[in-house]
């Protein structure tokens, strides 16, 4: 049984297919990345997933259980947990407290009793991204880099089987990028059976990260393999690089 | 500008000056509340600060619903017209003394809550305010309909009703009743900012920053905004029930709009979101409206520049001025009024963040604005 | 039946001032009652000036047109002055709106004191007299409010589509910010909108004054303002479509709640309200909603 299966996924806004007859699947500890360039439908696909939108047709199924239609807090507790490509923090709460809401869900709880054990539980997460520093700051007051270790760390409070990255390297500079990519790959290792689904543009950084590329464009899978295959894919690089079309 | 610079000059005075910490202030100011009925003030005096504490419950209640959870209410007289209502009724009909009829009534405004947070829940911004403000209008219609005109007495409301301190003579009847209300506005303040800063309260917080990050946190938030309903409509309600025991009446005006206004201007005048703001808020307020405005001002007009009679319209212009204050206030500072603006203060933010790193870019910007604006 | 139909166009005309100022400017405007109120009570002020006229129907054609003019200028320098500073926060809007609401009862009830002047037609005006159709006695004030009120709906149809500011309008309307990089002066445009919206809110005051209510009070602005948002609520805010077709079925449920309702006279004034909740329950976006609550 797949970790998550996605079954002929299509959606429509209005007029404009976003999402069309999408599917693939995931294993347990698979890191499977979805590339595609602006408007490919990477981000109406994660909605999809999360439960934020709900599919025409097609379904999606985790860990054997179908769960279209279902709320978004409720595929969290199921344990998918999804990061948002603009990131979401509570600005008016400390970091610490962004992640104690996280906690404070019925499966972030599962393992915590009082309050005291919740703040260092959130501390010990925020230490694996590596926001000790701010722990104690408004999240409105901290730096892009900083916030969007946050949505991860947000993500990670859940203890989620599949984590679902949305751009998660976007507007880092070099240095967080590296940063980022160790830190990844060492979640990975502590968490083997955890699935990891990236959708990113930074191709070199993904690359590097994922076993398996999806290629999205127009709302149509294009393109599914190993990244060294898919850089040498012809319709992928036409997709990215312009044709005349 | 005036009382920010003011509100600035205070704070770092007693911070440096005195070096008081806020336990202290607060507890200072605590026993100077205390002691208000030994002052010799008379009854009427008395009646202002309790109804200052019944104010201040109000706009504690309401702070929790707007100032924490970001569910905006423009009809929170609804809770304090059925926590009057609801205790009447119970005495009416059942003739239950008033430690009885106010827990129950409690209660029922609790469960109202709950039953009318669900239309709140899917709508926000102006249409929330909007589906608020029907509330009070749409129980203050029924009110006044015939069919049921015989059991909510009508127009007049329910009269007769019994007092906290009967036995009492009246001096030493209002001076009860202050401290009876202090002590419940105490309790009540405390359990709501007890709320506030509990884990349920970080969710609600959450909420009022980004519901729908909170929903993809795993937080049921449906569930959270209605126990936010249910708690501010429990306090809201103890202060309806409280006041209508203290005027022995609980009429129509309980659902009056002017009402469902008092917590955001008092809250606003003390402070949003803090233990202490709603209390300050009420008091100056209630001191505001029914002394300075209502017994000072027209003692002085009397005895100093012969003012015999008031205008017949006196009353009507003290709505009308205070209403006017509000109103100026809102628009120097609307980040005063809510939250909300929390893009106001970030861009005020960034052009001073701009002032450290462009001392020479802030110049040159503001030159170039000084010569546009001549 | 006939009433309600009749109610219904006015009611439309008011709560098309409502979705004009929401859907131009995105300001929710709870002052919007006040204005009907105002209108009623110039009404009756410039009711009483002659004009220099010998026709007292003609004054009172005047007076109307005046009165309007007058409740538009006010409603347009306040919204300048009070509103247009704070705009940019949804909640700073409702405060304040509703303060001048209040500030604007006050001071009706200053001026004219708590009595309840008579707004009608002067007397042996042709209007006062009524006919019968089909079996229903209606008043010639009824039936020119109503067809007052199509006009005006027509006319205002054939602005908003032919004319430049009309254009102007419901380009601001789609899209705020490219509006301003075409060159829309946006700051003009929302105070001529709330002129327009002020001066549809006051017509509609005096025509359902003048034909049904027949009494002014400095209260009367919270009744008109649930009506009104009610309507753009079951219509869809930012519509016209929907408020003409949001006021028709108001007035008949209105008309419907009083007459089957035992004494439903004096529950009608919830029927509008409980709509709005019913609505907002069941679909938010009412009937032709423009400005949906989306999730993102």
């Amino acid at each position: 049984m797949h970790l998550l299966e996605v079954n002929n996924l299509t959606k429509s806004f209005g007029g404009l297919t976003a999402i069309r007859n999408v599917s693939f699947h995931i294993d347990e500890g698979e890191m499977v990345g979805i590339i595609g360039p602006n408007g490919s439908g990477k981000t109406t696909l994660f909605n999809l997933i999360s439960g934020f939108l709900e599919p025409d047709s097609g379904n999606v199924t985790f860990k054997g259980e179908n769960i279209n239609g279902l709320a978004p807090y409720r595929i969290v507790n199921k344990g998918i947990a999804r990061t948002f490509q603009v990131v979401r923090p509570f600005r008016h709460l400390p970091v610490i407290a962004n992640v104690m809401v996280a906690l404070k869900s019925p499966r972030g709880a599962r393992k915590i009793e009082w309050i005291k054990t919740m703040e260092r539980k959130a501390a010990e997460i925020l230490e694996d991204v590596g926001l000790s520093g701010v722990m104690l700051e408004p999240a409105g007051n901290v730096g892009h880099g900083d916030l969007k270790r946050l949505e991860i760390a947000k993500a990670l409070a859940t203890e989620p089987d599949l984590l679902m990255l949305d751009e998660p390297f976007g507007g880092l500079n070099p240095l967080e990028t590296d940063y980022l990519t160790k830190s990844l790959m060492r979640m990975h290792l502590d968490e083997p059976s955890r699935g990891v689904l990236i959708v990113e543009h930074k191709l070199y950084a993904l690359m590097k990260i994922v076993e398996r590329v999806i290629v999205l464009h127009m709302g149509e899978k294009i393109a599914e393999g190993k990244p060294e295959e898919i850089a040498k894919n012809e319709k992928v690089i036409e997709v990215y690089m312009g044709k005349a079309t | 500008m005036v009382i920010g610079h003011l509100r600035r000059a205070y704070s770092s005075f007693a911070a440096h000056v005195f070096d008081i910490p806020p336990r202290l202030m607060a507890f200072l100011f605590l026993m100077i509340l205390l002691l208000v009925p030994a002052t010799g003030l008379g009854p009427y005096y008395l009646s202002i600060v309790i109804y200052a504490n019944v104010v201040a419950i109000l706009a504690a209640s309401w702070d929790l619903l707007v100032g924490r959870t970001g569910q905006i209410s423009l009809g929170h007289a609804i809770f304090f017209g059925i926590g009057g209502y609801s205790s009447a009724l119970l005495f009416k009909y059942y003739a239950l003394p008033i430690w009885v009829t106010i827990p129950i009534a409690v209660v029922i405004g609790s469960l109202a809550a709950l039953l009318l947070g669900f239309p709140c829940l899917r709508v926000k911004g102006p249409y929330l305010a909007l589906v608020t403000m029907a509330f009070p209008l749409i129980i203050s219609s029924a009110v006044n309909w015939s069919p049921v005109v015989d059991i909510s007495g009508g127009e007049f409301g329910i009269r007769g009703l019994p007092g906290f301190f009967p036995f009492l003579p009246i001096l030493q009847q209002r001076a009860a009743e202050y401290y009876l209300t202090l002590v419940l506005l105490f309790v009540s303040s405390v359990l709501i900012y007890k709320t506030a800063n509990s884990k349920t309260g970080i969710v609600f917080m959450s909420i009022l920053d980004d519901e729908l990050a909170s929903k993809a946190c795993g937080i049921n938030v449906t569930r959270y905004k209605l126990l936010s309903f249910m708690i501010s409509g429990l306090f809201g309600t103890l202060a309806g029930c409280v006041q209508a025991h203290l005027l022995k009446v609980a009429n129509p005006p309980m659902f009056e709009l002017t009402i469902s206004f008092l917590p955001i201007i008092v809250t606003f005048l003390g402070g949003i979101g803090t233990i202490y703001g709603p209390i300050v808020g009420a008091y100056i307020y209630a001191i505001l409206d029914r002394y300075v405005l209502t017994d000072l001002l027209p003692r002085i007009l009397r005895d100093n520049f012969q003012v015999m009679f008031l205008p017949s319209g006196y009353n009507f212009a003290k709505l009308l001025v205070f209403t006017l204050i509000v109103l100026i206030l809102v628009i120097k500072w609307p980040r005063g009024v809510s939250r909300f603006t929390t893009d106001k203060l970030e861009d005020l933010e960034e052009a001073r963040d701009l002032d450290e790193r462009g001392p020479r870019i802030w110049k040159r910007y503001k030159k170039r604005k000084s010569s546009t604006a001549t | 039946m006939i009433y309600g139909a009749i109610s219904g166009g006015l009611y439309a005309l008011l709560a098309l001032g409502f979705t004009l100022i929401y859907g131009v400017s995105g300001l929710v405007n709870l002052a919007h009652g006040s204005f009907y109120m105002l209108g009623t009570y110039m009404f009756v002020f410039f009711g009483t000036f002659g004009f220099f006229v010998p026709d007292p129907m003609l004054a009172s054609i005047l007076a109307l047109i005046v009165a309007v003019i007058v409740v538009g200028a006010v409603a347009s320098i306040t919204y300048r002055l009070t509103i247009h500073p704070v705009i940019g926060d949804e909640v700073a809007v409702l405060v304040v709106t509703v303060c001048l609401a209040i500030i604007f009862q006050q001071l009706m009830l200053l001026w004219f004191g708590a009595s309840f002047p008579r707004v009608s037609w002067p007397a042996g005006s042709v209007l006062l007299e009524s006919t019968s159709i089909m079996g229903v006695t209606l008043e010639y004030s009824r039936i020119f409010a109503f067809v007052f009120s199509l006009v005006l709906f027509a006319s205002l149809l054939v602005f908003v589509t032919k004319t430049k500011i009309g254009k102007a309008m419901r380009a601001v309307s789609q899209d705020r910010e490219v509006a301003m990089l075409m060159g829309i002066n946006t700051e003009r445009l929302y105070m001529l909108t709330m002129f327009l919206s002020a001066v549809l809110a006051a017509l509609a005051g005096i025509l359902i004054t003048t034909s049904i209510e027949k009494f002014a009070g400095p209260w009367l602005w919270l009744q008109p303002l649930a009506l009104s948002f009610s309507i753009v609520i079951l219509g869809g805010l930012g519509s016209i479509k929907g408020s003409l077709l949001g006021g028709f079925i108001i007035a008949f449920a209105e008309k419907t709640v009083e007459i089957m309702v035992p004494e439903g006279g004096g529950i009608v004034g919830v029927v509008p309200l409980a709509v709005i909740i019913v609505v907002l329950i069941v679909r938010p976006k009412g009937l032709f909603g423009k400005r949906v609550e989306m999730e993102e």
